[in-house]
């Protein structure tokens, strides 16, 4: 008991109140000059990563996305110009075909005329033939006979008589 | 063993030299160590910065130990320093004890109770403040009473001696090991050089071991420290 109160009569109080006044002193000039700015610099740290971990998966999406892009887009320049070869062609077999028909049609007409031509000429032939055949028949008949036929019963006659020529000439 | 002390009296308190010396130099070791540790911070951490940031890391885990939430956020800086702190005063006795004229000078400052209560002290007032902070003052009363109203003088009784428990304990295992480490200097002191060659392991195996008391102590006093405000934190039902 009395080492008891020897304690508590040699126990200094101002230790106590100086403990506390530097303790906190400690604390707040710790505070200042380290804890505050180490603590700042490890939240930036967390926020970085996090940024750059968002960061990377955006950038990742948009590369997908692009990629995904070009991916369409080369299809499309294929179909694109598979369509324009096939158009070509269709056109160039069009083209064929409308100049093969022309050149028929030509060919068609230009036969068509010349068998019209022919026809008439051989007609215009005919008929000229007919004449002077007339004619001659008449000069000779006037000659040999040397009697002055009325001119239209001739006519008549030698008419009827190329007729049955023709018919004769037509039916063999 | 007997440790004398020069005393300075001060508007009638009376002041131990060799504590406020002692407690004025780890206060200055701690603030120099951690100053110097945290020059020139980058975001891709030196190694200054790495040792820093990895006692942050060893303290922020033992407030996360006991809260693991958001809760234990505002006392993640008290128990860093309150560790550094400890750790430091209780390390100084080991290696830097000057004595002039038989007086002591410096020693471990936590090897004296004044010294030890007050941080003991801080620490439970803290506890209550947030406890009101939290539950208002009626609140922070009502919480004596729970979860039954016959456990109030259980619970009062209880303040004191996590006051007690928290303060002597920490106390007692530096004193002790400062009383011992006096001890073998006066047996090396004792019959010349003789004694000096056995003494001198003897006192480096009990050296280690108080480093390793007084890193054990600082950590227990910190995590004690956690469980007192995380107990004023949460309502038993």
């Amino acid at each position: 008991m009395a080492n008891g109160l020897v304690i508590a009569a040699s126990a200094s109080l101002g230790d106590s109140l100086f403990l506390i006044v530097t303790f906190i002193l400690l604390l707040l000039l710790v505070k200042h000059f380290a804890w505050g700015p180490v603590i700042k610099m490890m939240d930036d740290r967390a926020k970085k990563i996090s940024d750059d971990l968002d960061g990377a998966a955006t950038s990742r999406q948009q590369a997908e996305k692009m990629a995904a892009q070009r991916q369409s887009e080369l299809k499309n320049s294929k179909s694109e110009a598979l369509q324009i070869v096939n158009t070509a062609k269709e056109n160039g077999e069009k083209r064929r075909q409308e100049i093969l028909t022309a050149a028929q049609n030509d060919a068609a007409a230009v036969k068509v005329k010349a068998r019209n031509d022919a026809e008439q000429a051989r007609t215009e032939a005919l008929n000229s033939a007919r004449q002077d055949v007339a004619q001659i028949s008449v000069d000779i008949a006037e000659k040999m006979i040397g009697k002055e036929l009325n001119a239209a019963d001739q006519k008549d006659l030698i008419d009827s008589y190329i007729k049955g020529l023709t018919t004769a000439d037509e039916t063999r | 063993m007997e440790s004398k002390y020069q005393y300075l009296t001060f508007l009638g308190l009376r002041f131990n030299l060799a504590n406020c010396l002692s407690i004025l130099i780890t206060a200055g070791l701690v603030f120099f160590f951690v100053f110097v540790l945290s020059r020139k911070l980058t975001l891709k951490p030196g190694k200054r910065q790495n040792v820093l940031e990895y006692l942050i890391d060893f303290t922020n885990g033992i407030v996360k130990s006991i809260m693991p939430g958001d809760e234990g956020k505002p006392f993640y800086f008290y128990i860093f320093v309150l560790f550094t702190f400890i750790l430091f005063s209780n390390m100084l006795g080991l290696f830097f004890q000057v004595r002039v004229g038989g007086f002591t000078f410096t020693k471990s400052p936590t090897a004296d109770p004044m010294v030890t209560m007050p941080l003991a002290m801080v620490t439970l007032l803290m506890s209550h403040y947030f406890s009101v902070q939290k539950f208002g003052f009626k609140g922070y009363l009502s919480n004596y009473v729970h979860p039954v109203g016959f456990l109030l003088p259980i619970n009062l009784i209880e303040e004191f001696t996590n006051f007690l428990t928290l303060s002597l304990r920490l106390y007692g295992n530096i004193y002790a090991g400062e009383v011992l480490i006096g001890l073998l200097i006066m047996v090396a002191q004792s019959m010349g050089l003789v004694s000096a060659i056995i003494a001198a392991p003897m006192t480096m195996i009990w050296q280690g071991f108080s480093v390793f008391i007084g890193a054990i102590q600082a950590y227990v006093f910190s995590i004690l420290s956690c469980v007192y405000f995380s107990r004023k934190l949460e309502r038993e039902e």
